[in-house]
Formats: structure tokens, C-alpha cells, sequence
């Protein structure tokens, strides 16, 4: 049995923050974090806004897309890192938002890779006839928790909010993409480079300055030389695993659709992949939304098969790389 | 040991292009500005085709490729 994506949606709160807006509070320059980053602005949301309502306009918009109702939903995926309450997870509110049937909901938290795990397990519920259409849900409101301080500028300047969506079935319908293969992967000797660390066990649960955790403990922190150093090896790496195995190489690749981390980080990847840079192949949305994390890949897909340049046979790569570290690739190929 | 003449054109040009001075065997190359995070990933592949050293993710950061002489030594240390 076979599993395609059928649908894809995206949905951006309105506010658009640009670099002007929040550079002199990080003690940065605007040009700066551009060049740094490939970054203009980014959308947050307003406060108040929960990551499940983001989520939930993004669904509606990949149901339409796959033209399905809520009720033909049987299973619903959510990943993200910003969820609306500590326990429980957030699918529960984006099952009652769109009024699913009484499904099983799962939340995933494997960071900036969470659409590769739910292309994997979704992939995986509708192969082993668990489920037949299983709809993915990524978002993050992720602005709430920024330190918008010189001291975590550069960390901040990334960060936006918004939410992407697609549906898995195995049914193909026109403009579906099958999906081939994922290949994942984690090294937990990296859990301290990119994270947030509160609340949890390990620092304190109660609150900010009690039991040995600080208030930078709430906040995001990356050691970014080495993100950038895994990021760029392990990706690549990745990526060549999962065309290997399934007898490809990058120059039979049409689109790279990655996760939006930053623009240098992606033009170093297609350098190592020697991915061909003629073709403009390289799906990048960050510039007007910033890092997304789980929702970017979804947001950069979305935008891709909107703009109907996918053709039959097409093959997408999709590689990512989030905190844990946890990197990976996806396969798809577009049918006819 | 001395490096491959392929490593150090790729250390001279990375100076170059960066304005930066050739770099002499115990000079910092990062103060410098000869490398930085995404120069590094690309010296490290460079390293691995012109020694046939194999260079682990976890090895992959300054402290390993902060001079000339340091990077002979980490090479030396992979043989």
C-alpha cells in the first residue's frame, strides 16, 4: 500500500514585524540580521492568540485542498514546540475546533523535524491500514517566548509564528505526491546547543528562579556555531542517505522543499549536496515569515504546490535538522 | 607533517576573499576572519578529500581547526 499526500494548507497571523521593527531592542542592525539570517520580517501573532487556532485555520485550508470533511479525518497529527497548555497536548483543541470524530489525537514534539516525523508515522498509519487519512497539523507560536534582549538577539531575530498543514491518505488524487521515504535521525549529546529548558524535571517546574533555574532557563537559547556545524553535515548527510537507498542522486531531484532555518544555512546545504542551482529548485519562503520550525517545511510546500510549478514525476527532497539534535530528509514524488 | 598544498589554497583563498592576511602556520584563522561556522564545514570536506582522513560530526568545531599547526596536529592524530 501506498501513502500520498493529498491536501496542503497554511495559515499566518496578519501582523508582519520586520527587522526595523525589532532590531535596535536586540542590539542588532537590520541589514544585519538580513545577511545573517536571509531574514526581512516575520509574522507574530497578537497575544492571547493559542498555537491550536493557527493550527486549526491551516487544517481547514488542506481539507479544502484535498476536498474532505472534517468527519472523513480518522487520525490527526500535531507538531509542535509552542503548544497552548503544558498538559495536555494540543490536538485535542484543534479536534474540537474543526469538530473531527472521537479520533486518536497524538502530539509530536521533535522540533524543527516534526513535519519529517508525521510524514513518517503518517506515512506508516496508512501503509499498515491503521488509518486511511491521517491529517498533519505544524505550528508554533513561538514570539511569547523570545528574549527580546541584545543578550539573545541573534537567537531572536529568527523566530516567527504560523502553522502548515497536510493530509496523508492512500488514495492518490490529481496533484498528490507520493511519499517515498523519511530518514531520521537524533544525537542527544547536543540537547543543551538549542532548546528551551522550562518548565521541566531536569531545571525546576514551578517557576522562573526556583529550583536551581533562572529566568534565561524560559527562554529559547542556541549555541549557534554548532547548530550551524551539525546542521550543515548531518543535513547533508541525510539527504544522501535517503536518495542512496532509493538509487537517486541530487541532480534527479526537482525541488528541495527544507525546513526554513536560515539562508545561509540552506545555500550551504545545497553546496554540499552540489544540488543544481540553475533551476531555482530551492523552495525558501523565510525572507516574509522568518523560521517557522515546525511549521515551515509545511508553509514552504504549501506555497510550492500553489504556485502549480510541481509536474508529474517531480521528485521533492525535504530535509530538516532541529534541537535534540534530531535532523532528516524526506522523499516524495509528484503523480500525474 | 605539512598539509596538502589543496588545504592550504583553500585557507589562502578563504583570506582572500575575506581580506584577510595569508594565514602563517600558528595564526588564529577564525580572529583572523580567514574562517568562520560555514567556511568551517567547508574546509572540513576539503580536509577529508586531500588527507583521506574521515573527520567525525563531533570533532567538527574550532577548537580542532583554530591554526595551521593545529590542524596538522588533529590530521596527524586521525592517521
Amino acid at each position: 500500500m501506498k501513502a500520498f499526500i493529498t491536501g496542503t494548507g497554511k495559515f499566518l497571523p496578519e501582523r508582519s514585524v520586520s527587522n526595523e521593527e525589532i532590531a535596535e531592542r536586540l542590539g542588532l542592525q537590520p541589514e544585519q540580521i538580513f545577511k545573517s539570517s536571509g531574514i526581512r520580517s516575520r509574522r507574530w501573532a497578537e497575544a492571547g492568540t493559542t498555537t491550536s487556532s493557527l493550527a486549526a485555520e491551516a487544517l481547514r485550508s488542506a481539507l479544502e485542498d484535498a476536498r474532505l470533511a472534517a468527519e472523513d479525518v480518522d487520525y490527526l497529527l500535531f507538531g509542535t514546540m509552542t503548544p497552548d497548555r503544558f498538559i495536555p497536548g494540543s490536538s485535542p483543541s484543534v479536534q474540537r475546533a474543526l469538530g473531527l470524530r472521537e479520533i486518536p489525537c497524538l502530539d509530536i514534539r521533535a522540533t524543527c523535524c516534526n513535519a519529517l516525523y508525521a510524514l513518517q508515522v503518517g506515512k506508516a498509519l496508512v501503509t499498515s491500514g491503521a488509518a486511511r487519512r491521517v491529517a498533519v497539523c505544524l505550528a508554533e507560536i513561538q514570539s511569547a517566548w523570545l528574549d527580546l534582549s541584545p543578550q539573545s538577539g541573534t537567537i531572536s531575530m529568527l523566530f516567527g509564528d504560523g502553522a502548515s498543514s497536510f493530509i496523508v491518505s492512500d488514495e492518490a488524487q490529481t496533484g498528490a505526491l507520493e511519499i517515498l521515504d523519511v530518514h531520521l535521525a537524533t544525537d542527544g549529546a547536543y540537547v543543551d546547543d538549542l532548546g528551551i529548558r522550562c518548565p521541566g524535571t531536569e531545571f525546576g517546574a514551578k517557576g522562573a528562579g526556583q529550583e536551581g533555574a533562572g529566568p534565561a532557563d524560559y527562554f529559547a537559547r542556541m549555541n549557534g556555531q554548532s547548530v550551524i556545524l551539525q546542521a550543515s553535515r548531518k543535513i547533508v548527510a541525510a539527504c544522501q542517505s535517503v536518495l542512496t537507498r532509493n538509487s537517486l542522486t541530487p541532480a534527479d531531484v526537482r525541488w528541495m522543499v527544507p525546513h526554513q532555518a536560515n539562508a545561509n544555512l540552506l545555500a550551504q546545504v545545497a553546496r554540499g549536496l552540489r544540488f543544481p542551482t540553475d533551476r531555482d529548485g530551492v523552495v525558501t519562503v523565510l525572507e516574509d515569515t522568518g523560521n517557522t520550525s515546525s511549521a515551515s517545511m509545511g508553509i514552504a510546500l504549501d506555497t510550492l504546490r500553489r504556485q502549480e510549478r510541481v509536474r508529474a514525476e517531480d521528485y521533492l527532497l525535504l530535509p530538516a535538522f532541529g534541537a535534540g539534535f534530531t535532523w532528516g530528509a524526506g522523499l516524495c514524488r509528484a503523480t500525474a | 607533517m605539512a598539509l596538502p598544498q589543496g588545504v592550504i589554497d583553500f585557507l589562502n583563498e578563504s583570506a582572500r576573499s575575506n581580506g584577510a592576511e595569508q594565514p602563517g602556520a600558528s595564526d588564529d584563522l577564525f580572529q583572523m576572519g580567514v574562517l568562520d561556522s560555514f567556511a568551517l564545514v567547508d574546509f572540513v570536506t576539503v580536509l577529508e578529500q586531500e588527507t583521506g582522513i574521515s573527520v567525525p560530526d563531533g570533532d567538527v568545531n574550532p577548537a580542532n581547526f583554530q591554526s595551521i599547526e593545529q590542524i596538522e596536529r588533529y590530521v596527524e592524530s586521525r592517521r
